[in-house]
């Protein structure tokens, strides 16, 4: 088995750097996570069952999954411009815009949240003008999403922006002088080169929104059933001694972003097959 | 479609990339645009295609002035590098300058369809239609961007550098393929090279540049027998260089004396002479009146066809490089060692005056003199 597996290389290893990444992702990922689906299978399934489709709970996946969703496709339009102005224009002050991206990394997400909640509640600097328009942020889903851009804006910018830099700027001249305007030049060449670039963007501002804590549960205001995101739900069950109760939940997290992952996955290996 | 070009400027900072650019391309022609790197060859070209705008300046096509923008001009560019579209197939490259036409003028799925196997067809590539152009070979990618350029029926063809990138080889292959399918096609092409041996046998007309002038326009055979200046020499094949001195109508270099009476006028004016090796016989005994100079076979390179010879001049130790056949070669039975005399049969002198407007290429210097 081994001896069909073995590929010959320049570089010897192959035996010594499987066995560690196996026993890498064991350690830091694999185990943790089967605790975590050993805790929750400690009480019956139709336990199990009741816990997961508890209808605030439900209501937390949806809330979760589908804030996430909404800031990481703002995030894919936002950070595509963002980047594009980073790689296509020289500006004075270009390099202070462009460390400035990866801030949200950065930022302890405390701060974020409680930045970003002074900023948006209904007297804060920005809150004000917006209330006048029947628009609250803070204590809302809606501040969920915002804080939500903000922490998962640089990975949009950071994976389109080295993939606009190696474009071509003859393939760009070669469709202008076959006719081609400039919006047919955007679609037909320019966005099909970033799409894969694009598509990871999305994947991880996604994943990174879904496990996002720390800045969402100061703006959100944490409401059951309307503004309570999941992690905080999954702490707030620890907080009570519910250790199965916060595993089941999680596990149920776990499978459905792993899902949702996968399926991105599949989405960007066809668009790559089918466009070369 | 003819191309004129009128009182063309453009700088780059302060660097003077075209300076006052005059030139007229015949429709149906096929002219190269010679010169070192840097000369401004690819700046006209660009120009041309309206990639590029110039500071000053007029490009007429047909008489009319061209429209602003590159989009409108109808012309297909070719670049050194491809430029395909990498994610699409090669039918898809071929067809892109007709699917991105405004949809009155777009022809229908069938029309495109039998537009890209005409041109597939042209090229030879038919069975590539479905590949990506990663898969393809340098040679088949430029053909395909050739094809691509065609595809709109451009009203002039412009290649930058089109075989720069490809091996020698296939850049012979391709270059007298181009020449083929410019005489079946008859559209007006101008290309960009560096490369004189691709000039020369490719083109009707050479436009040789220098430093952002144009030093020389004329058919290959006029600029490479006849070179307007010691650049154009310089640059087309390979010359030996003699130092010398213009006097009442005679050229003295080194040992030779020559009559030259277009300097009737010239009073001890310093001159350097261009010859080129295959225009020198070596002879066994020196002539009378100084038409000879003494020389030293000091190395023989067989070249193919070719021999070459390097000599060290025995009065004042200068290299001269003389090419022969084979043939005569063998003839002469010629051994490094053998003293012989040089006699230069054509020669072209050119006053030091004239020589300071161009400066010879860097990497000709410390050459010697023998090229």
């Amino acid at each position: 088995m081994m001896s069909r597996l073995r590929q010959p290389s320049v570089l010897p290893g192959f035996g010594l750097t499987l066995g560690f990444t196996l026993g890498y992702l064991c350690l830091i990922v694999l185990i943790p996570l089967a605790m975590a689906f050993s805790k929750a299978f400690e009480v019956s399934w139709s336990e199990f069952w009741g816990i997961v489709t508890a209808p605030r709970v439900l209501a937390s996946y949806r809330l979760t999954f589908g804030a996430s969703f909404l800031a990481a496709a703002v995030n894919t339009g936002f950070g595509l411009v963002v980047a594009w102005v980073l790689v296509r224009y020289r500006f004075p002050g270009k390099r202070l815009v462009d460390a400035l991206v990866d801030l949200p990394f950065a930022l302890p997400t405390a701060v974020a949240g409680i930045t970003l909640t002074t900023l948006y509640s209904s007297n804060g600097l920005i809150g004000q003008f917006l209330k006048p328009l029947g628009l609250k942020v803070a204590f809302t889903p809606l501040g969920i999403i915002v804080a939500l851009i903000f922490i998962s804006l640089p990975f949009v910018v950071r994976t389109v922006q080295p993939v606009l830099e190696d474009l071509e700027h003859e393939v760009e001249e070669a469709a202008t002088s076959l006719g081609a305007g400039r919006w047919q030049i955007f679609y037909r060449i320019i966005f099909p080169a970033i799409r894969p670039a694009l598509l990871t963007g999305f994947t991880l501002a996604f994943a990174r929104a879904i496990g996002e804590y720390g800045s969402v549960i100061f703006i959100a205001g944490n409401l059951p059933m309307v503004s309570e995101i999941t992690p905080l739900l999954i702490v707030s069950k620890l907080e009570q001694y519910d250790y199965q109760g916060a595993a089941a939940v999680s596990v149920v997290m776990l499978i459905i972003s792993f899902i949702l992952l996968l399926l991105i996955n599949l989405l960007q290996r066809w668009s790559r097959l089918r466009h070369g | 479609m003819s191309i004129d070009i009128q009182g063309l400027h453009k700088r780059f900072g302060n660097f003077v990339a075209l300076e006052n650019i005059n030139l007229e391309i015949p429709a149906g022609q096929l002219v190269a645009l010679l010169g070192p790197s840097g000369c401004g060859k690819t700046t006209l070209l660009r120009i041309i295609a309206g990639l590029e705008t110039a500071d000053e300046g007029n490009i007429l096509f047909d008489g009319e002035q061209a429209s602003q923008h590159a989009r409108d001009r109808r012309v297909g560019f070719v670049f050194q590098h491809y430029a395909l579209f990498q994610h699409m197939t090669v039918f898809e490259n071929i067809a892109f300058g007709l699917r991105v036409r405004p949809r009155s003028r777009r022809p229908s799925e069938t029309q495109i369809r039998a537009k890209v196997h005409e041109l597939l067809g042209l090229i030879q590539l038919e069975w590539l239609a479905p590949r990506y152009p990663s898969q393809l070979s340098g040679g088949q990618r430029q053909r395909i961007a050739l094809a691509r350029a065609l595809a709109v029926e451009p009203h002039v063809l412009l290649l930058d550098e089109p075989f720069g990138a490809l091996d020698t080889k296939v850049r012979k292959e391709l270059r007298r393929w181009l020449r083929r399918l410019h005489d079946e096609l008859h559209v007006t092409s101008v290309f960009v090279t560096h490369d004189q041996e691709e000039a020369l046998e490719v083109s009707d007309q050479i436009v040789v540049m220098n430093h952002g002038r144009i030093e020389q326009i004329g058919t290959p055979e006029e600029v490479y027998d006849a070179p307007a200046t010691p650049f154009v020499y310089q640059f087309l094949g390979n010359i030996n260089l003699f130092h010398g001195r213009a006097h009442s109508g005679w050229v003295r270099l080194g040992g030779l004396r020559l009559q030259a009476p277009e300097y009737q006028d010239a009073q001890h004016v310093p001159a350097m002479a261009y010859v080129r090796p295959h225009d020198i016989d070596l002879l066994r005994e020196p002539e009378d009146g100084d038409t000879t100079i003494p020389a030293r076979i000091t190395r023989i390179s067989i070249l193919g066809s070719l021999v070459r010879l390097e000599l060290l001049q025995t009065e004042d130790g200068e290299i001269t490089e003389v090419e022969m056949t084979r043939e005569r070669f063998a003839a002469d039975q010629l051994k490094t060692g053998d003293l012989v005399f040089v006699k230069p049969r054509h020669l072209r002198v050119f006053l030091q005056e004239e020589e300071n407007q161009t400066t010879p290429l860097p990497h000709w210097q410390g050459h010697g003199d023998g090229i």
